[in-house]
């Protein structure tokens, strides 16, 4: 039996790529897909790897519930399925071996586009191995919805209208091609009984966030959800094209495979999982390279800044302006001339300088996607407030946020906040209170004032290895990012540290 | 005789039609033994039954000494089946096909054979949406036999097929024959029944209505014959009715036919009215009964033309 089971998944696979329609299915379309993600974010090569999980969720979503389903529909409408019974083998073994083939297919669609997204610039995965154990399950849960799919549907037109229906609400309310964060509240509570949710989160978890142990829920969720899809559908598996859906009797267990998307949805309820948060939050509202709408009003170097940000994000050779570490004032190489002196050390700094260069009207909004801070309000689940007690232990310790210079100190510790904003980690908007308090705890404040006003005119200056020293505070390696996005996020951090301590912020 | 299939009082309904009505029977070891009667008669259903690929409301089915209502898939060990119509995936090729199929069975035989002894190997290579509808009844056949099957089941194994095909699927049938094989095979081909089987079960309205050697229930109805002639012109069929003895006239085309119990006295009066009527008499047959005649008195047929 095991050995005509692997015979028929060999065969199987081996046909898919003698179907030139299956092979447009399974490979052109997510090429096509890949390409229209690009396309979308292709200002910068950052926000492409923190699409992959909608993306990847896309493609194995078309490959389980359009994929599988038409294949067996349509081969069970010739016949085939009808030979196949005259097998001495139980149903579940040919059933397996079908749907492993599947997973073939859209395993090699998904190599295929991280592969082609690597070759315009996407950085690798940052847990290869949990992003394959998270995207095995995620093909397990379509599968089994595809495979109910081929149950309830008695023709190929069916599939369709079937796979459609479970297909464009999940796209569009569950999480998938529409970010969470601007979903409605009821759509936000309706995605958490869609499996899509789990699989972007389960999926971006292993391309930029911390793997799979942060979203175990969304795993287990998926695999409840696949279990009883798989189940349903062997149970309600149908040979003939003479056995009707409707004239069946066993449509119960259509109801067990409900009820379990059903389970799912409600546990999220319980354990707080509705509100947005990180990864969830990485669609495709605001791309990082967004120029940053920094509040400056004069020309300065911060306007350069937001000029750099988009040039590089478009893959533009690296600013020549402003200078490195001159320590002097740039206005020379920073556009446009104003007519009023700068400062010309971080000391030197008045408030006048402050009231004349920079504006706090048009901060991107704490509750945002760029840099978020927490309100009250937000309370962090379970894991995640594991993960920012663990950074808020370590940060203390953490050599470059206790070196001597006040400048240099200050702009490490705002990097720590600029990192998981970028990576869009589910901890980004509690990390930064964490450092204002730290900066706040050694910097005196007068001080601190005219060191924040120097980061904001200043963003390039001195250096910036202190990013890649961030892993010691438990953070995935930032060596995916563009030390220029980590500046700017930083010096953005900076000016709503200043604006809370001179008073024009109140959060 | 050992018993190869036994069948008592198989009942299947598809909701309100009773498609098969208690039926019973027995096929003895080594009998090519064909299930005969029109479309509807209930013949696929009562095999597809037998096979497994239907569950029978009630009744007993045994195949080669196993209950086959529990134990299916042994019983699906021992047997070939080849569907009325075989569908496999499009880009499979018969190579293919009967490695995969080898591969689910104890007692496989070599697919690279069983190319070659159903004329596939040119197209061992071809993909299955390539084939003749010949290929693939053949390779249908050649699926059949992939596990060297005690007992055959065919249905309607030469439907839809061109003459050259029938022929060698025929041929094929009659070596298995030879073989020893056991085979139950549906047909409303009654020619083709009663050339190749030993003994035939008449079916009509899901009932078994006559069983036995084609020969013996034909001459049961040889008290009644079979005559055929052609005119010019053409007579009607009432025109016959006039003429002792004269019973279900069938007119097909420019032939007419009746059936007579005492055909001397019959075709005497009927010649005679012929030149009566100056009909020029072209053609004239009188036939024993075959099974066709049997098969048509039993289920009905004839007065349905």
């Amino acid at each position: 039996m095991i050995r005509g089971a692997v015979r028929q998944f060999v065969i199987s696979v081996r046909l898919y790529f003698r179907n030139p329609l299956a092979m447009s299915y399974g490979y052109l379309f997510p090429t096509l897909f890949l390409a229209a993600y690009w396309g979308l974010y292709r200002f910068d090569r950052v926000p492409l790897v923190r699409h992959m999980g909608e993306l990847l969720t896309v493609t194995v979503l078309g490959g389980a519930c359009f994929g599988l389903p038409t294949t067996l529909v349509s081969e069970r409408e010739k016949g085939v399925w009808r030979r196949y019974r005259l097998l001495p083998v139980p149903v579940g073994s040919l059933v397996a071996s079908t749907m492993a083939a599947r997973y073939i297919l859209v395993i090699t669609a998904g190599l295929l586009q991280i592969g082609l997204a690597m070759l315009i610039g996407m950085p690798p995965p940052l847990h290869p191995f949990d992003l394959w154990v998270a995207f095995t399950v995620v093909a397990f849960a379509f599968l089994g919805c595809g495979l109910m799919i081929a149950m309830m549907a008695d023709t190929v037109p069916a599939v369709q209208a079937l796979g459609q229906t479970i297909f464009l609400p999940m796209l569009i309310i569950g999480g998938i091609a529409v970010p969470l964060a601007s979903l409605p509240q009821w759509a936000q509570h309706a995605s958490a009984f869609f499996p899509g949710r789990y699989a972007v989160e389960a999926l971006q978890a292993g391309m930029t966030g911390d793997g799979v142990g942060s979203t175990l829920f969304s795993i287990v969720a998926l695999v409840v959800i696949g279990f009883a899809a798989c189940m349903a559908g062997a149970m309600m598996f149908r040979w003939d094209e003479h056995e009707r859906f409707a004239m069946r009797g066993d449509r119960a267990w259509l109801v067990l495979a409900l009820a379990a998307w059903a389970a799912v949805g409600t546990a999220a309820e319980f354990r707080g999982r509705i509100a947005t948060t990180g990864t969830a939050s990485t669609a495709a509202l605001a791309p990082a390279s967004q120029p940053v709408d920094i509040p400056i009003t004069s020309a300065s170097p911060l306007q350069s800044l937001r000029a750099t940000t988009a040039e590089v994000a478009a893959g533009a050779a690296p600013p020549s302006t402003p200078p490195r570490s001159t320590g002097a004032p740039e206005n020379a190489n920073a556009g446009p001339v104003s007519s009023r002196p700068h400062p010309t050390s971080w000391q030197a700094v008045s408030q006048a300088d402050i009231d004349a260069d920079l504006t706090f009207d048009n901060l991107p909004p704490d509750g945002g996607i760029i840099t978020p801070i927490e309100t009250a309000a937000d309370q962090p689940d379970p894991s995640t407030a594991e993960s920012v007690a663990t950074l808020a232990h370590a940060l203390p310790q953490w050599g470059p946020g206790s070196v001597s210079d006040p400048v240099q100190r200050v702009r490490n510790l705002l990097y720590v906040a600029a990192v998981p904003d970028l990576l869009q980690m589910d901890i980004e908007r509690y990390v930064p209170a964490i450092v204002y308090e730290r900066i706040q705890a050694q910097t005196e404040r007068s001080e601190l004032i005219k060191v924040l006003y120097w980061i904001a005119l200043h963003p390039f200056d001195d250096d910036d290895q202190a990013v890649g020293d961030v892993a010691a505070l438990g953070l995935p390696s930032a060596s995916a990012l563009n030390p220029e996005d980590v500046r700017a996020r930083a010096a953005v951090y900076g000016v709503k540290l200043l604006g809370r301590l001179i008073g024009k912020i109140h959060p | 005789m050992p018993t190869a299939v036994t069948v008592r009082g198989l009942k299947k309904s598809y909701g309100p039609v009773d498609a098969v009505r208690g039926v019973s029977l027995n096929i003895c070891d080594g009998d090519i033994f064909g299930l005969l009667g029109p479309n509807g008669a209930g013949k696929t259903t009562l095999l597809e039954c037998i096979v497994g690929l239907r569950v029978p409301d009630a009744g007993e089915i045994t195949v080669a000494g196993i209950d086959a209502t529990t134990r299916a898939r042994d019983v699906q060990q021992r047997i070939g089946v080849m569907l009325q119509s075989t569908a496999l995936q499009d880009k499979i090729t018969p190579r293919e096909a009967l490695q995969l199929f080898a591969t689910f069975y104890r007692n496989a035989a070599d697919p690279a054979q069983l190319l070659e002894r159903f004329s596939l190997t040119d197209k061992a290579n071809a993909t299955f949406d390539t084939l003749s509808g010949g290929q693939r009844q053949r390779l249908a056949l050649a699926i059949a036999f992939v596990n060297r099957p005690e007992i055959l089941f065919l249905d309607e194994p030469t439907a839809g097929l061109d003459p050259q095909s029938r022929r060698e699927l025929r041929d094929e049938i009659a070596r298995l024959k030879k073989d020893g094989r056991t085979v139950l095979l549906t047909t409303h081909d009654v020619d083709e029944a009663e050339r190749l089987c030993d003994r035939v079960a008449i079916m009509d309205g899901g009932e078994i209505i006559a069983t036995g050697e084609p020969r013996t229930l034909a001459a049961e109805s040889a008290s009644m014959q079979s005559v055929s002639l052609s005119t010019k012109p053409h007579i009607e069929a009432n025109a016959l009715t006039r003429i002792p003895g004269v019973v279900d006239v069938v007119c097909d085309g420019s032939r007419v036919r009746f059936r007579t119990a005492d055909p001397r006295r019959t075709v005497r009066e009927l010649t005679a009215w012929l030149e009566a009527s100056g009909i020029e008499l072209i053609e004239l047959h009188v036939h024993r009964a075959t099974l066709e005649d049997v098969f048509l008195r039993l289920t009905g047929a004839e007065q349905d033309r």
